[in-house]
C-alpha cells in the first residue's frame, strides 16, 4: 500500500512537472508547479514524514500564487494566448537535467537499502515532531535563526529598493 | 462512520448558515429557501464562458469544497468523533486552508473575465493580510496545549477556555476567519455590489451551488475551528460532547455573520496595512504572553 503511494504521488509530481513546461499560459504553468510541489508534499506523507509533509502542501499554495501574480504582471503574454515557449537555455537545461536524473541513479543504486531499512523504524509523528523541535531550538538554532535574518534583511531590501522615492527627493531629482 | 458524521454535519451547518445569511442579508426567514435556491440553481443551465481556461474554470469551485472539508477533517466534535487526529491538526488545518487561496485564483483566472479575475487577485491580497494571523495565534494555541495534535488543543483548555486564556490571539483569528471565508466585512473578492459579484461572476447553474456550497462548508469549519482552538471544543457541563460542539460551531458561525453585518468594507491594502503593523506585533506579543503564563505555570 504505502509503495503504491508512494509511486502515484513520485509519478503525479512528474507528470504535473512536466506540465509546467508544455502549456503556453503563465497561470496554468505556476499551478502546475503548485501541484507538482503539493504531490511531493503527500509523497512526504507517504514516507510517513508528516510534519514535513503537511509544511510542504502549506507552504507552496502560498508560495505558486504570489509567484504567478508577479509573472502574471510581468510577462506581456499571461494567458498563453500567443503560443509562448516556457523553456530557455535548452543545451544547458538538458546537460543539468541528465547529470540530476545520473546523480540520482548512482545514489538509489549504491544506497545499501537492506542495512537502512534494518536500522531505521521511522518514529511516530507526535515523537518526530518533538525531535524536530529540540533540533531546531537547540544545536540548529544558530543556523536556521541567521537564515532566517538573512531572509528578513533581503525582503527589507528588497522593499527599500521596490519604493516609490518621497515626494521632495523625486522634484530634487527632475 | 465519523467520516459520514462530520459531513452531514457540515452539511446542516452550512444550511444553518445559509438560513442565517438571508435572514441578515434580506430580512426574511424561510427554512426552505437555501434548499429551493439550490434545486434553482443545480436546474438552471450552467454557462461556460467564451474563451476559459477550461481546466481551471471547471476544478476551482470542487477544489474550494474540498479545502474547505478538508480543514474539518482535523477537529473533533467529541473525543472520538473526528475523521483524523493528526498529530500535526494544529499544521494541516493552515495547509488545507491555504487551498481556499488556490481555488479563488482559479476561480477567478478561469473564466475568462475581468471582473472574476480581479476579485481573485483581490482575495490573494487579502491573503498576504491575514494567513500570519491565522497561524500565528493557533502557535500560542499549540504552545499552551504542549501538542499539535487538536484533540489534546481541547484538553488543555478544561480549566480556563483559551478565549479567557489568551483574549488577543481569539480577537486576532476571529478576524483573520472572516477573512479567510471572505464574509463581509472583507467580501470585496465576491461581493453583490462590488465588481458584479466578483469570482463568482461568470458562474452559474451547478457550478456556482458548488462554489456556494464550498463558501458554506467554510464558514462552518472555520466556525468549528475557532471553536476548537479557543472555545473549549466539546468541553461543557451536562450536555453530551458533541451538543456542546455543534452549540458552539452555530454560535461562532453566528457571529461571524452578525460582525460583517454591522462592520463597513474594508479594502485590501488597508487589511494589509492594519494586518502588518498592528496584527502581526500583536500575535507576536500573543505568542509571548502565552509563553510566560506557560513557563509560570499558570
Amino acid at each position: 500500500m504505502q509503495t503504491f503511494f508512494i509511486g502515484f504521488f513520485g509519478l503525479a509530481a512528474i507528470v504535473f512537472a512536466v506540465a509546467v513546461f508544455r502549456t503556453s499560459s503563465m497561470m496554468r504553468s505556476a499551478l502546475a508547479l503548485l501541484f507538482s510541489q503539493t504531490a511531493l508534499g503527500a509523497l512526504f506523507l507517504a514516507l510517513q514524514a508528516e510534519f514535513l509533509g503537511v509544511l510542504q502542501i502549506m507552504m507552496m499554495a502560498t508560495e505558486m500564487s504570489i509567484m504567478a501574480i508577479f509573472m502574471v504582471m510581468f510577462m506581456m503574454d499571461p494567458g498563453g494566448l500567443g503560443g509562448m515557449d516556457m523553456s530557455h537555455q535548452k543545451r544547458l537545461s538538458m546537460i543539468a537535467g541528465l547529470g540530476a536524473v545520473m546523480l540520482v541513479s548512482a545514489i538509489a543504486a549504491y544506497t545499501r537499502w537492506q542495512e537502512l531499512a534494518s536500522l531505521s523504524q521511522a518514529a511516530a509523528a507526535d515523537e518526530q515532531i518533538r525531535h524536530l523541535g529540540r533540533e531546531l531550538l537547540g544545536r540548529s538554532m544558530l543556523v536556521f535563526e541567521t537564515a532566517g535574518i538573512t531572509i528578513l534583511t533581503a525582503m527589507i531590501a528588497t522593499t527599500a529598493v521596490a519604493v516609490k522615492v518621497p515626494a521632495e527627493n523625486a522634484s530634487h531629482e527632475s | 462512520m465519523s467520516v459520514l458524521i462530520i459531513v452531514l454535519g457540515l452539511l446542516a451547518g452550512a444550511y444553518a448558515v445559509a438560513l442565517l445569511e438571508d435572514r441578515l442579508t434580506r430580512g426574511s426567514f424561510a427554512p426552505a429557501a437555501p434548499l429551493l435556491a439550490a434545486a434553482a440553481l443545480l436546474a438552471r443551465e450552467s454557462i461556460v464562458t467564451r474563451k476559459p481556461d477550461r481546466l481551471l474554470f471547471e476544478t476551482a469551485p470542487v477544489l474550494l469544497l474540498i479545502a474547505a472539508l478538508l480543514a474539518a477533517a482535523v477537529l473533533p466534535l467529541s473525543p472520538t468523533l473526528i475523521v483524523a487526529d493528526l498529530a500535526t491538526g494544529g499544521l494541516f488545518i493552515n495547509a488545507a486552508l491555504a487551498y481556499v487561496l488556490v481555488a479563488l485564483l482559479m476561480a477567478g483566472w478561469g473564466p475568462d473575465g475581468a471582473y472574476a479575475m480581479v476579485g481573485g487577485w483581490r482575495f490573494l491580497g487579502q491573503v498576504i493580510a491575514y494567513s500570519m494571523l491565522i497561524v500565528m495565534p493557533i502557535t500560542a494555541v499549540a504552545i499552551r496545549a504542549e501538542s499539535l495534535l487538536t484533540t489534546a488543543i481541547v484538553g488543555s483548555q478544561e480549566g480556563w477556555w483559551n478565549m479567557f486564556y489568551q483574549p488577543l490571539g481569539f480577537l486576532l483569528f476571529f478576524i483573520a476567519s472572516l477573512a479567510v471565508c471572505f464574509l463581509p466585512p472583507f467580501d470585496r473578492p465576491s461581493a453583490e455590489g462590488e465588481l458584479a459579484a466578483g469570482v463568482e461572476a461568470e458562474y452559474t447553474g451547478a457550478r456556482l451551488a458548488i462554489l456556494r456550497l464550498g463558501r458554506m462548508v467554510l464558514v462552518v469549519s472555520l466556525a468549528a475551528a475557532t471553536s476548537v482552538f479557543f472555545l473549549g471544543g466539546w468541553l461543557g457541563p451536562w450536555l453530551p460532547p458533541w451538543v456542546w460542539s455543534a452549540l458552539k460551531v452555530l454560535a461562532v458561525a453566528a457571529l461571524m455573520l452578525l460582525a460583517g453585518y454591522y462592520l463597513p468594507r474594508v479594502r485590501e491594502e488597508h487589511l494589509l496595512a492594519w494586518c502588518w503593523k498592528l496584527g502581526i506585533p500583536l500575535a507576536l506579543l500573543n505568542i509571548f504572553i502565552v509563553g510566560v503564563m506557560v513557563l509560570a505555570g499558570l
